[in-house]
């Protein structure tokens, strides 16, 4: 439903369009710093320029990118907090920055000192590894590890971390969980022998698709759009999962003529295959998902509050 | 895909890359026409005195980025640019040498000692043409060496060297160029320490950014520019500001000495000068494939080692050593310039830098991003294809290219460079700094780095003063982030073994020549050679 | 360079304090993991374990120089002088980098509409030259002049082209590249 209504107001801003008034009625007050909280070059930070590219070119807005990488994108929240809440400064981020990684920092951060403009695509997390290994399917993973092979799982952030070990402890086994900087480093490492097995968010989809690696499981809620029969976290015994997002955000209290107006332009681009932005989010996400206005700002709450659980189970 | 096929892509990734314009029908690629900008622009910077192609790179690099962007398709560009830069300023730093007995690049002074000489004797001309033909030798033979062995050196790492290896490695490098710039392996390990702490410095694990004194400006950590950039460039124009000033030095008519006779290179000058050229450019190979040392030991070594065949081979009507001998020129240049191409094999099967120069195109990936120099590059993938490699092999083909135009215009454009010459350094050399600054700021876009690369500067200028050499400073900067990285990865695969550094025996290997190579270098407290300063 | 005797003794016992400093003070108290730590079960490297090495070079550093390196050939030396020149030159810049970051914003409140915002023309020329144009005209007049020991007319033009050509180097033809210190304001 949510995808068809999606649809039609694209095609309701292409006609708005195409009688010569502009999409928005909203425009920005003055250049709009975009904060990337992704190292240059890698799928993230390109799909970030890349959108705010499209908007220079349709709208006439002016972007000025800034990387602000580190600390799971806190410190781009950081910078972003005390910005102009004016829709002069917003920031791309994971919503697992304003998740996950607020509730376990000691910063004051919270969900609430932020406005969610719009997700653009979700992960497609799975546990990964090179199908020269020869395992078909997670069991036989857990059948080596319970053999006494000592396996390295590569995680990218301290919630994947979280998540491994939880798995671990309901399959009964032990991983050697390494944290490497980057979903491109657990790949580069599984490629390369240093690690057996680990997470990885869609970049693992041409390497899918082409027989070298292979899905052994869904680390979401959801089974992966590539591999649907492999099960997900929930079937191996884990009750939380990796659901997660690229996410738009700026400082709290941003207008709402601002924030609409953002989140309407910016799905029109990602839902849009035929842009450069949409179509690198189709190939790695296998599509777009746009979730903006209350129904964000309460996914982003929920995911904080649900955060606290996760760090108490990991915990112990 | 087979290694010929990734070959065959890099080169077309050079010629096929897009089009800026066509001669004759001829489609010319903008990574060629970026490749001969940089060697012309590194050649002029090289003959620049106060200038040095670091300083180039340092103030294009940011301008590159903004014309070609944070995709893969900006890499080859981009970093042939730099790679011409770093020939052309090898070559022009030999022309204030000749010309003026002012060294251009520290690595030209030996070229002063029978260059100027030759000048005086009005021999300008063939002194500029015999350089030039040393430098373009060693420099080629120099890539070839590197072409052969940086994949071979990669493949190795990769198929032999686990998380704990690799790790030893990094330590080994760390500690051997600590002991092998400066001479002073205490000084250089302090250099190397201060270098990892500034990198250490709000980065880590924890959401705690470390050591940050709880400030906000400290908690995203130093970018890795104003480090770089600050240490080497900005300090060392404070430094030379400061010799100016202290000179009182105005540049007042330079001498100008007339041609005479023929200049003109011969077959007989080529065979005479051959063997001086084959000696140096193996010792200035040898020399580049370690990182760390530099081209002017380098330059030395091959000097004293010419001035030895010279004794024996020399004619009676010939000049002496030192007095105008095309050998010593050839002796020089040779061995300076044949370090560049093989500095490059650790960066690129190893990802550690060996100096300024790849310091800078280490700093231009990371930038850009979608190329990590480091043995993962050298992976033949059969299926899919492996878009590092298609880089690495472009990068090879630029090299050669440059070398190519090396061959045909770069010395006809090397001896027009004797105007460099008259510019006041003294107001360069403070535009060169508002520069330095400015780049890095369009980089970053926030004044704290601004203040940050100055006071990276005033660290560089201090380190100078004190004989601590800047560049393992740098060096440690840029590889602290990947010690701490493959450390926590080794003790973690291994399951949390405290002495995973020492239970294999590569890397027990490894770290045991890290031990050596310092108390080794200590046991001969009188190195005489000059420090190597960027 | 002039021969301190004592030069390489002196700097090694300072980097050798500094290192205590580091060892003792600054790494236990700013960082919140140790040397190591047990998470999920699992030992692992904590945050305090890399500037640990670091000092620990920078004590090796400090213990070869006041030990086997205190006599060698190399000394360093500090002038006074020197010293006082390079602070007059960070001095000239950091003041220059102050003139850079306010003038716009000043130009801006005295000049401009009431109700205009310098963060919000940062995009519009002139005011996104103003500071740039002159705190880097100065930056250049003022370490040219100390080195001279002279101001002249002469180096005011050379170093206000020289600033103007970098506005065309780095401004005019970037759309997205900001001049100092337009990503701040």
């Amino acid at each position: 439903m949510q995808r068809f209504v999606k649809a039609g107001i694209t095609a309701l801003g292409f006609a708005v369009l195409a009688t010569g008034a502009m999409a928005a009625d909203w425009t920005p007050p003055g250049p709009i710093k975009l904060l990337i909280g992704f190292h240059a070059g890698g799928g993230a930070d390109t799909q970030a320029r890349l959108i705010a590219e499209e908007l220079e070119q349709r709208l006439g807005w002016e972007f000025v990118p800034e990387q602000v990488t580190g600390k799971g994108g806190l410190n781009l929240a950081n910078a972003l907090k005390d910005a102009p809440a004016d829709g002069t400064t917003i920031g791309m981020a994971v919503t697992e920055t304003l998740g996950y990684n607020m509730a376990a920092s000691r910063t004051n951060m919270t969900p609430a000192d932020f406005t969610g403009i719009t997700t653009t695509a979700g992960f497609q997390m799975g546990i990964v590894s090179l199908s020269s290994k020869g395992w078909k399917s997670f069991d036989e993973v857990i059948a080596a590890a319970k053999d006494g092979a000592e396996l390295r799982f590569g995680v990218m952030t301290p919630k994947l971390a979280d998540l491994a070990y939880l798995l671990s402890k309901a399959q009964g086994v032990e991983f050697n969980i390494v944290s490497v900087k980057g979903g491109k480093a657990v790949m580069d490492g599984v490629n390369a022998g240093d690690l057996d097995l680990g997470f990885m968010a869609g970049i693992q989809a041409k390497g899918v698709a082409a027989g070298d690696l292979v899905n052994l499981a869904s680390a979401l809620s959801e089974p992966l759009e590539q591999t649907p029969e492999a099960p997900t976290l929930k079937d191996l015994g884990v009750d939380y999962n990796a659901d997660g997002y690229f996410v738009f955000i700026g400082p709290a209290g941003m207008p709402e003529d601002a924030r609409n107006a953002m989140a309407s332009v910016i799905g029109d681009i990602v839902n849009d295959p035929e842009t450069k932005a949409g179509g690198l989010i189709k190939k790695t996400f296998g599509g777009a998902t746009t979730i903006s206005g209350e129904e964000l700002t309460k996914m982003l709450a929920s995911d904080y509050d649900l955060a606290g659980g996760l760090l108490e189970a990991a915990s112990k | 895909m087979g290694t010929l096929d990734y070959i065959w892509m890099g080169i077309l990734a050079v010629f096929q890359g897009p089009e800026l314009f066509s001669v004759l029908g001829l489609p010319v690629s903008v990574t060629l026409v970026m490749i001969l900008a940089g060697f012309l622009t590194g050649i002029a910077v090289g003959a620049t005195p106060g200038l040095a192609g670091p300083i180039a790179m340092a103030i294009a690099l940011p301008i590159l980025i903004s014309i070609f962007g944070y995709t893969p398709d900006a890499l080859l560009p981009v970093m042939g640019f730099l790679i011409g830069v770093m020939k052309g300023a090898t070559i022009g730093g030999a022309v204030p040498a000749i010309l003026f007995n002012t060294p251009g690049t520290p690595d030209a002074y030996m070229t002063t000692l029978d260059g100027y000489p030759m000048t005086q004797r009005g021999k300008a001309g063939k002194a500029l043409r015999v350089a030039h033909f040393a430098s373009a030798s060693g420099d080629t033979f120099s890539d070839i060496v590197l072409i052969v062995c940086a994949p071979f050196l990669a493949l190795l790492v990769e198929a032999y060297l686990d998380l704990p290896e690799k790790t030893a490695l990094l330590v080994l490098s760390l500690s051997f160029i600590a002991a092998v710039i400066g001479g002073s392996p205490g000084k250089g390990l302090i250099s190397i320490g201060l270098g990892l702490l500034a990198v250490y410095i709000g980065t880590g694990e924890d959401f705690y950014p470390r050591l940050s004194l709880g400030t906000q400006e400290l908690s995203r950590g130093f970018p890795i520019s104003t480090a770089v950039l600050g240490v080497l460039i900005i300090g060392a124009v404070l430094k030379e500001l400061q010799d100016l000033w202290r000179q009182k030095r105005t540049i007042g008519d330079v001498p100008d000495y007339r041609e005479n006779g023929d200049q003109r290179l011969y077959w007989a000058d080529i065979r005479r000068l051959m063997p001086f050229v084959g000696r140096s450019a193996l010792i200035g190979t040898a020399i580049g494939a370690l990182p760390g040392i530099g081209s002017t030991l380098a330059a030395t070594l091959g000097y004293t080692v010419g001035r030895r065949r010279y004794a024996k081979v020399k004619r009676p009507d010939a000049p002496e050593w030192g007095e105008g001998a095309s050998e010593g020129i050839v002796a020089t240049e040779a061995a300076n310039s044949s370090v560049s191409g093989a500095n490059l094999i650790p960066v690129l099967s190893l990802g550690i830098p060996g100096n300024a120069a790849a310091v800078f195109l280490i700093l231009a990936a990371e930038s850009i991003g979608g190329f990590n120099p480091g043995p993962s590059v050298f992976r033949f993938t059969e299926d899919a294809v492996n878009p590092e490699l298609v880089v690495a092999f472009g990068l090879f083909t630029a090299m050669m290219i440059a070398n190519l135009m090396n061959w045909t215009i770069g010395g006809l454009f090397m001896r027009s460079m004797g105007v460099m010459i008259r510019i006041p350094k003294h107001i360069l050399l403070p535009s060169v700094l508002l520069l330095t600054l400015t780049a890095i700021y369009v980089q970053e876009t926030r004044m704290e780095a601004i203040w940050f690369a100055m006071g990276f500067g005033v660290l560089g200028y201090l380190m100078r003063m004190l004989g601590i050499s800047p560049l393992p400073f740098v060096i440690a900067f840029i590889l602290g982030g990947k010690l701490e990285e493959s450390a926590r990865q080794a003790f973690a695969a291994t399951g949390g073994d405290p002495w995973f550094l020492f239970t294999s025996p590569v890397a027990a290997l490894f770290m045991a020549a890290s031990v050596a190579v310092i108390v080794l270098t200590q046991r001969k407290p009188a190195q005489t050679h000059p420090r190597e300063r960027t | 360079m002039p021969r301190h005797s004592k030069g390489n003794l002196i700097l090694g016992i300072c980097v050798l304090g500094f290192s205590v400093l580091l060892l003792a003070v600054w790494i236990p108290m700013d960082t919140d993991s140790g040397l190591i730590l047990e998470v999920r079960r699992q030992v692992i490297i904590g945050d305090a374990l890399a500037p640990t090495v670091a000092s620990l070079f920078l004590l090796v550093g400090g213990a070869l120089l006041v030990s086997v390196e205190r006599k060698s050939m190399d000394q360093p030396g500090l002038s006074a002088r020197d010293m006082a020149f390079v602070a007059g030159l960070v001095g000239i810049v950091a003041l220059s980098l102050v003139v850079m970051r306010h003038a716009g914003p000043l130009a801006v409140a005295l000049f401009a509409e009431e109700t205009a915002e310098y963060r919000l023309l940062r995009g519009t020329a002139p005011w996104k030259y103003i500071g740039y144009f002159l705190g880097g005209t100065m930056m250049i007049i003022g370490m040219v002049a100390l080195v001279e020991g002279r101001i002249r007319l002469r180096i005011l033009v050379i170093a206000a082209f020289a600033v103007l050509a970098m506005i065309v180097l780095y401004d005019l033809p970037f759309e997205d590249l900001l001049l100092p210190p337009n990503g701040d304001v």
